[in-house]
């Protein structure tokens, strides 16, 4: 899954055939999972004296859907490409909800806000990829450090990295606001209700922890 | 009336100090996350599960019922404040809500949405606690065929009916089902998927799942625009919430019409409360058309956000009646509260009257005491919740990420659970971005299992005739329906086609 944040920017060169049809890379990871299934499936190891149908026959079905839908969306993608709007995800069927809710296009609030940005002019639909890879980032390295340096330096760290990455300009107090924030994570899960968090190098350093 | 004597048996359980404080502590925590921009109840109970993992299962249990309740609560804030629902489940009480905010009633708007969530999570609760019986004696004419044309309804309803794209729906539905079928295989004990590790013998949490889609989807997601987008307007809430009597005669049939769309949707699989809390608003929205009521549009009506904001508190009412009479989970949150219960090993479904009594009547009577307590801190406290959305966002999101990869470590202390989180967060991010709906995996991962098994089950006993999938009058009946919804969907979609194209309006490719 990672193949789609360290992907090139496709906006980048205007207009090109890749426009709006970015979701491709959809298809194939469709088409990834597919093959993943079909593999496991044949080379699955089946115990004897498992009825019929067996336990190959739901992946069966599973697979047999999944290529027949990555195909389709290849298709609806190069047929009609579409460029990403603003806040879009809510995945429900705008046809649907507007004839519930006896919507016209004029009359209700757009909650849906514009796809460009009211100062800087950037169209707030592309995907900022420096700050998403930052973010993603922070939590490929916490979950490397976790163990090494227990919960509170980890945990800390991570908070400071996206609040960092986010916006805040203030990197020297968000140290004092990460800590707090991950001891009392610590304080009330660990030393109050007795949850088990990786002590670390802290290890016997404050009583408190572990 | 049975029930009354269990129910009240239940009060006793629930009235203790002890497990008051827990529901207390629920409706805090449960209202917080609510109104915190983009998490809605599914994400309170997942991410507040770890905090329950010390408590005895009814303590847990009648946390969960305050928290579940909470989260719906709090989501209609941010919508009404800030024109930005915090979840799907508020977008049609944002229509008129946040006019009513513009105009200089933010205060009013807050005060009917609870007074909303309150009657319809009542009303709904209370059939709960009458009709549970008769739900059980259902459930038992229920098998392997009628479970699976359950499940098939559930999946082709939120994937094809109520999604957007149907290819798109459907991808969706493949994802969740096959993170379903990773692990030991229950019927045959074949290991699927697991690529040799032991790790993944156990299958894939569905607690990872919700978090890492929701949450740390979300996280990423806002991180790929943050530093592109305007800041939102936030209205400050002021004035009185209470509504003069006036008001209340105003709203009172708007919540009793709403909860009356609430009610039937909590116990279909449908994906939550989108579809009645629309229903609900187009029903106000006509309505003051036929009385004259030019309020509503252009002020704010107080029946548009009465409406949709009851029929959404039903929803998760009758939705818990369906998880625990049934076993059946209607929406997100309620497969949520399914993980939970199976994390204290228990099933829910008709044995669970039987063999959890003890637990179930304390659950449904802390559903009544835990609304009680959650009008007592929304109705006068709505402004107070409100100033929850002024924490700065780089520190709320940072908050939530911490939150998600501390809630999935406390599960099983499992290095494995975190990186599978981080895959997830990726998928949930990229799902997203390309608008493909969530909802259909998560409906997939928890009734995926439920699906292959009592479809192998049936097709067994029939030794592979697909007969016996449509024999029963209930099979019958339930695949009518199902075929009906997707006619109507087919029409629905032409229709509209035909009027974009038509109006040769620029976003028909949205259409699709």
């Amino acid at each position: 899954m990672t193949t789609a944040l360290t992907h090139p920017p496709v906006e980048a060169k205007p207009a090109s055939w890749f426009t709006g049809r970015s979701e491709l890379i959809v298809s194939v990871l469709v088409l990834g999972l597919a093959v993943f299934l079909t593999v496991g499936t044949v080379t699955m190891a089946v115990p004897e004296g498992s009825g019929t149908p067996g336990p190959q026959f739901f992946p069966t079905i599973v697979a047999g859907l999944l290529y027949t839908l990555a195909v389709l969306l290849a298709v609806q993608v190069i047929r009609a490409p579409r460029t990403i709007d603003g806040d879009s995800n809510v995945g429900l069927s705008s046809d649907l909800l507007t004839d519930l809710g006896d919507i016209d296009t004029t009359s209700e609030i757009r909650v849906v806000r514009s796809s460009v940005h009211p100062t800087t002019k950037k169209r707030i639909g592309a995907t900022d990829w420096r700050t998403t890879g930052t973010v993603f980032g922070a939590l490929v390295g916490f979950t490397l450090i976790l163990q090494p340096l227990g919960w509170l330096l980890a945990g800390a760290a991570l908070f400071w990295a996206i609040a960092r990455a986010l916006g805040s300009n203030r990197p020297v107090f968000d140290i004092g606001v990460a800590i707090i924030f991950s001891s009392c994570i610590q304080l009330a899960f660990s030393a109050g209700l007795g949850l088990n968090l990786p002590s670390g190098i802290l290890t016997g350093v404050l009583s408190w922890i572990n | 009336m049975d029930q009354l004597g269990l129910l009240l048996e239940g009060f006793s359980v629930a009235l203790t100090p002890m497990n008051l404080l827990w529901l207390l502590i629920g409706a805090i925590l449960g209202t917080a996350v609510g109104v915190l921009p983009g998490l809605g109840s599914a994400m309170a109970v997942a991410l507040l599960l770890p905090v329950t993992f010390s408590l005895d299962p009814t303590g847990a249990f009648i946390m969960f019922a305050s928290i579940y309740f909470g989260g719906l609560f709090g989501d209609s804030t941010s919508g009404i404040l800030l024109n930005t629902p915090g979840n799907s489940s508020a977008i049609a009480t944002t229509f008129e809500g946040h006019r009513m905010a513009k105009d200089g009633r933010a205060s009013k708007a807050l005060g009917t949405a609870a007074i909303g969530a309150f009657t319809g999570g009542m009303i709904a609760t209370t059939l709960v606690v009458f009709f549970s019986p008769y739900l059980v004696k259902l459930a038992t004419l229920f098998g392997p065929a009628e479970y699976f044309a359950l499940a098939a309804f559930a999946f082709v309803a939120i994937s094809a009916v109520v999604a957007e794209s149907v290819v798109r729906g459907l991808i969706a539905l493949a994802i969740g089902l096959s993170l379903a079928m990773v692990g030991i295989d229950g019927p045959s004990g074949a290991a699927r998927f697991t690529l040799g590790m032991p790790e993944f013998l156990d299958g894939i949490s569905i607690i990872v799942v919700t978090v890492g889609l929701l949450a740390l989807g979300e996280v990423l997601h806002v991180a790929s625009r943050i530093h592109r987008e305007g800041p939102a307007m936030s209205i400050q809430a002021s004035g009185s919430p209470y509504l003069s009597w006036r008001e209340f005669t105003a709203a009172f049939p708007a919540f009793l019409r709403g909860t009356g769309y609430g009610l039937p949707f909590g116990a279909i699989p449908v994906g939550g409360s989108e579809v009645p809390t629309f229903l609900a608003y187009g029903t106000e929205k006509r309505l003051a058309k036929r009385r004259g009521d030019t309020d509503f549009g252009s002020r704010g009506a107080i029946q548009g956000v009465a409406g949709p904001e009851a029929a959404g508190n039903a929803t998760a009412g009758t939705a818990m009646g369906a998880l625990l009479a049934l076993g059946l989970p209607t929406s997100a949150t309620a497969a949520m509260m399914l993980a939970a219960f199976q994390q204290y090993g228990m099933q829910p479904g008709p044995l669970l009257f039987e063999r959890s009594a003890d637990l179930v009547w304390p659950l449904l009577a802390s559903l009544f005491v835990g609304l009680v307590f959650l009008l007592i801190i929304n109705l006068p406290f709505a402004a107070v919740w409100a100033k929850l959305l002024l924490v700065p966002k780089h520190y709320l999101y940072a908050g939530v990420a911490v939150f998600s990869v501390f809630g999935v470590y406390a599960i099983a202390s499992s290095m494995k659970d975190l990186w599978l989180l981080l895959g997830i967060g990726v998928l949930g991010f990229v799902m997203r971005r390309f608008a493909i709906p969530l909802a259909p995996v998560l409906i997939a991962a928890i009734l995926g299992p439920l699906a292959e098994t009592e479809l192998r089950r049936a097709l067994a006993v029939s030794e592979g005739d697909l007969a016996i999938l449509v024999s029963s009058p209930i099979t019958a009946s339930l695949y009518s329906v199902m075929a009906v919804a997707i006619v109507i969907s087919a029409v629905q979609h032409v229709r509209h086609r035909r009027a974009n194209a038509a109006a040769q309006a620029p976003i028909s490719s949205s259409a699709l």
